[in-house]
């Protein structure tokens, strides 16, 4: 058994649709000769260096998959006949690349996933700020006027509440606590 | 005693050595950029500084990423 890489590149004018009709039936041919699909990562539109049959872009795929060596004429055949694909390279690769490229397609996974809520928390965020802006304002206005000291205390403590509270909404939505900053 | 003509050694330093990369990889087509001339041939060991092993590598690298249209054949 090994390890192999696809990169394929699909000619620029198919729509979405298409790409994932291309990397479906891909990957039926790999599960059906043996092989088993490991990750699939979306290089996304690309320039090409030079033209491949008069496109000047190309949608890049990579596709890692393990099995029998006995799959690639399979999937050359597949290439060769689908209109879809204008070039494509099968590479072998160690084990170690290859369990790299599934950890990274993870961490893209997660890192989108993560990206997404930051988002949704960053529009939150931004809804709320209107109300808690009057809040940080006050503030400053608190550390100048009170000067006996029991009074400061007070506020200091005030302050490391408010602090913390900070510190936290900072961990949460960082961009946006530099602003208020 | 070194004879001097005229021009100094330049010191090799094999960048994938410097950066401990094991083998090198032909999608990163940025860095291998690096190693062609403006007309995309691959720069020789005496320029680029590659020791012999990534020379080696870097130029099947360079012939992949050619063949999928990362890296031009050649340019102008």
């Amino acid at each position: 058994m090994g390890y192999y890489e696809i990169m394929l590149i699909i000619r620029p004018d198919v729509e979405a649709d298409g790409h994932q009709e291309v990397l479906e039936d891909l990957k039926a041919a790999i599960t059906k000769e043996g092989g088993d699909v490991s990750t699939i990562l979306d290089w996304r539109k690309r320039r090409l260096a030079y033209e491949i049959n008069k496109h000047k872009e190309g949608h890049y795929y990579l596709v890692y998959f393990s099995g029998q060596g006995t799959i690639i004429p399979e999937i050359e055949h597949y290439f060769r006949v689908t209109d879809a694909v204008i070039r494509y390279m099968v590479v072998s690769v160690e084990e170690k690349d290859f369990n790299a490229a599934a950890e990274k397609a993870a961490e893209a996974a997660s890192a989108a996933e993560a990206q997404a809520e930051k988002q949704e928390e960053a529009a939150a965020a931004e809804e709320t700020a209107a109300v808690e802006e009057p809040e940080v304002e006050i503030v400053p206005e608190v550390d100048e006027e009170p000067e006996a000291e029991g009074q400061t205390e007070v506020t200091e403590v005030a302050e490391k509440v408010e602090g913390q509270a900070e510190v936290e909404a900072a961990d949460e939505v960082q961009t946006d606590s530099k602003v208020d900053e | 005693m070194r004879r001097d003509r005229g021009r100094k050694p330049k010191k090799k330093i094999c960048s994938y050595c410097v950066d401990k990369i094991e083998s090198v990889d032909y999608k990163q087509y940025e860095k291998l950029k690096r190693f062609v001339t403006e007309r995309g041939k691959v720069l020789p060991r005496r320029i680029s500084g590659n020791c012999a092993r990534h020379q080696r590598q870097l130029t099947r690298a360079i012939k992949k990423a050619r063949i999928m249209a990362l890296l031009p054949f050649t340019s102008e």
